[in-house]
């Protein structure tokens, strides 16, 4: 008898071997950085695109909240389990993950991180954190350029803008004023006339945009880099009586962002396409450990500006962080 | 700085001269307010006027609030660190229930009362507790309402999971945005009802009177600084402030006192909440970042408050309040970066600690 289940087992054992070597598929590994409707439409984009090219993927927790201190621990937990051929991850700080996705690196996982950088997010130059693969990811600098274009189309190129902020010390809402700097700069009759933080707090943001419409009652647009600042804008303007009069741009299509752009609160939203980052990750990683191509340290996707012109259309529905 | 002030001892009519340097150190915050509203009237464009004082206002109702209910905390010798989380939990909370009731289809009016209510009662849950922590199990008041701190800010982030809640009943951005009267030059005054214009320079025109929240606000706070100042109730809430042993020994049921002091504390804190709904069309949550709990106990005593207890009027706490506000604002009308007004508002508070430590014969009678 004992012998019978010693035989049993060992076939068993052999026949696990020979499957699982037989249908060895790639095995991805996915960390966000929190869970936001952001990060869960990039968990669809790249489950989508694993799903074609026939690739395992396994989605760490989200995190409830933004910082190493949350994402870290999931992050070791989700690669512990031994068998991922690739990691991709939006560190959540630039220097505190470094580190962590070095012992990773080291380990032999290859490493892309996507949305976030660690250090300067320059893979192309050697440092002590350019090991990644690569940087997937929206560059926030072109974005803030992206929106003083398309307001400036929007308003004919002429007219004082300001811009509601979040946190001074943020790399990418900076990044994002930076960019909105100097693509205002190409339009002569456009004239930035403030900038303030309201730390994400939306009454603040509101208090500030008030304050500024009773500086310039001729103030034609704000840019609200995120959806508090925003909303603290529309509130401000809505107050003032000149909603539609004065333009108001912001960024990422969430559903409440949306649906504040169909009443007319907002002008006009830059979306990220953070579907079609997720579905890069996975495809760039394919292409990597399977052909042996070399990835490029940076790829961004582009971005897609909904007005209330497009925003019924049926092709822009993809864009709306679901 | 113990030897007495030279000008009072020196001079030949004592009297009149204390009299003065006492309205002075009592009422400096008050001079302060008058003197800074003058020299941004001259400095900032646009400053002075009924629609810039209007924003002044408007961006500080939820301070109002909370440092009014820190106010009688503050008296009774106490600290509350917690109201700026239980605003938001209550905002989120509220906003929730406006939202899904009238998603069910139920009328505005029932969606945004039980909104209201029902957020109104939830915020007096996290006052109780901490009033029983403090006055019967004895924790430290910065502990009690610390822990309360993390508690209720958790509670919002797990109901909202950090994004506003929106898609509430139309009705409450109309009353949120609602003022008692108009007077546009084209279409006269109305009471309660926006006249509609469409040029730009008749909007900007168009003279707001009194926005309703602030007159809501103006209504609690007239009710609490009566019961603050003219009742037993304050009176035991002083007493408390200034001596814990005496009021015992004066028969004040102090541990049941002090629990209704902290749910004070929290229903105003609560009444901020509901109110924020309005404001914003939105239930958000308070973000780390907004240190409303700090704004208010600075506000608080720079209204001429003692940390140790025993002193401070709504009335004071209002005009820190304001202070605070009319700063943040003229500094922004001026053009002076966030930073530098960080610095303004922290110089302004040093200083009102420190007259009251250097000259306390001036600033409080006796």
């Amino acid at each position: 008898m004992k012998k019978i289940i010693i035989i049993l087992l060992s076939l068993f054992l052999l026949m696990s071997f020979a499957f699982s070597a037989n249908a060895k598929s790639l095995k991805f590994a996915f960390m966000p950085g929190i869970a936001d409707p952001f990060y869960f439409t990039m968990e669809k984009g790249a489950k989508a695109k694993a799903k074609e090219l026939g690739v395992q993927l396994i989605v760490g927790e989200f995190p409830k909240a933004w910082g190493p201190e949350y994402q870290v621990p999931i992050l070791k937990a989700l690669v512990a389990r031994g068998d991922i051929d690739l990691l991709f991850t939006a560190p959540t700080s630039t220097e505190a993950l470094i580190p962590v996705l070095k012992e990773i690196h080291d380990s032999g996982i290859p490493v892309i991180t996507v949305d976030t950088y660690i250090g300067d997010g320059d893979y192309s130059k050697p440092s002590k954190y350019s090991f990644p693969l690569s940087y997937i990811g929206t560059d926030n600098f072109l974005g803030g350029q992206t929106v003083a274009g398309a307001l400036a189309i929007m308003l004919k190129g002429k007219g004082k803008v300001f811009l509601e902020n979040t946190n001074p010390d943020t790399s990418s809402v900076i990044n994002r004023e930076k960019g909105f700097r100097a693509g205002l700069k190409i339009f002569p009759d456009m004239e930035l006339v403030g900038v303030e933080y309201c730390l994400d707090v939306q009454e603040t943001a509101a208090a500030q945009v008030s304050a500024a419409l009773q500086k310039h009652p001729d103030l034609a647009a704000v840019f609200g880099v995120n959806v508090f600042s925003a909303q603290g804008a529309y509130q401000a303007v809505a107050r003032s009586g000149l909603q539609g009069a004065v333009k108001i741009a912001t960024w990422d299509a969430t559903q409440t962002l949306i649906q504040a752009l169909k009443k007319g609160e907002v002008d006009l939203i830059l979306a990220q396409m953070p579907a079609e980052m997720g579905a890069l990750c996975v495809e760039w990683g394919v292409k990597y450990l399977k052909e042996g191509a070399k990835i490029p340290r940076k790829v961004i996707p582009g971005f897609f500006i909904f007005t209330k012109d497009n925003v019924n259309d049926p092709e822009a529905q993809q864009y709306i962080y679901k | 700085m113990n030897a007495p002030d030279p000008s009072i001892s020196l001079n030949l009519n004592p009297s009149r001269q204390s009299k003065v340097f006492g309205f002075v150190g009592r009422n400096w915050a008050l001079l302060f307010l008058l003197f800074m509203m003058i020299i941004f009237s001259f400095l900032g464009k646009n400053f002075f006027g009924l629609k810039n004082f209007t924003i002044i206002v408007l961006g500080v109702t939820s301070l109002l609030l909370l440092a009014s209910g820190e106010t009688f905390v503050i008296i009774s010798g106490g600290i509350d660190l917690s109201i700026g989380f239980i605003m938001g939990f209550v905002c989120v909370s509220s906003a929730i229930i406006m939202r899904d009731l009238h998603a069910a289809g139920y009328s505005q009016t029932v969606s945004i009362m039980a909104g209201s209510f029902i957020g109104l009662l939830l915020g007096l849950i996290p006052g109780l507790i901490n009033g029983v922590l403090i006055a019967k199990l004895r924790v430290p008041p910065f502990i009690a309402t610390l822990g309360m701190w993390g508690i209720a800010n958790g509670l919002a982030w797990r109901l909202c999971e950090g994004f506003p809640i929106a898609f509430l009943p139309p009705r409450v951005r109309e009353l949120g945005m609602a003022y008692i009267a108009y007077f546009s030059t084209k279409k006269g005054f109305s009471l309660f009802q926006k006249p509609v214009l469409t040029e730009r320079s008749d909007i900007l025109s168009l003279v707001k009177i009194i926005p309703l929240p602030v007159l809501l606000i103006t209504i609690i706070l007239l009710i609490f600084a009566f019961i603050l100042s003219r009742t037993k109730f304050g009176q035991h809430t002083y007493s408390i402030g200034g001596s814990v042993d005496a009021s015992i020994r004066a028969g004040i049921n102090v541990p049941m006192h002090l629990i209704k002091v902290y749910v004070i504390s929290s229903f105003f804190a609560s009444c901020a909440g509901v109110l924020l709904v309005f404001k914003l069309d939105m239930g958000v949550h308070t973000q780390y970042t907004s240190s409303y709990e700090l704004f208010a106990i600075a506000a608080v005593v720079i209204g001429g408050a003692s940390l140790m207890g025993g002193q401070g009027s709504i009335l004071g706490t209002v005009i820190g309040v304001l202070l605070i506000g009319t700063l943040n604002n003229g500094l922004m009308m001026m053009g002076l970066p966030i930073f530098y007004r960080y610095i303004a508002v922290g110089c302004i508070l040093i200083i009102a600690v420190l007259i009251d430590q250097f000259f306390p014969e001036l600033v409080h009678r006796e």
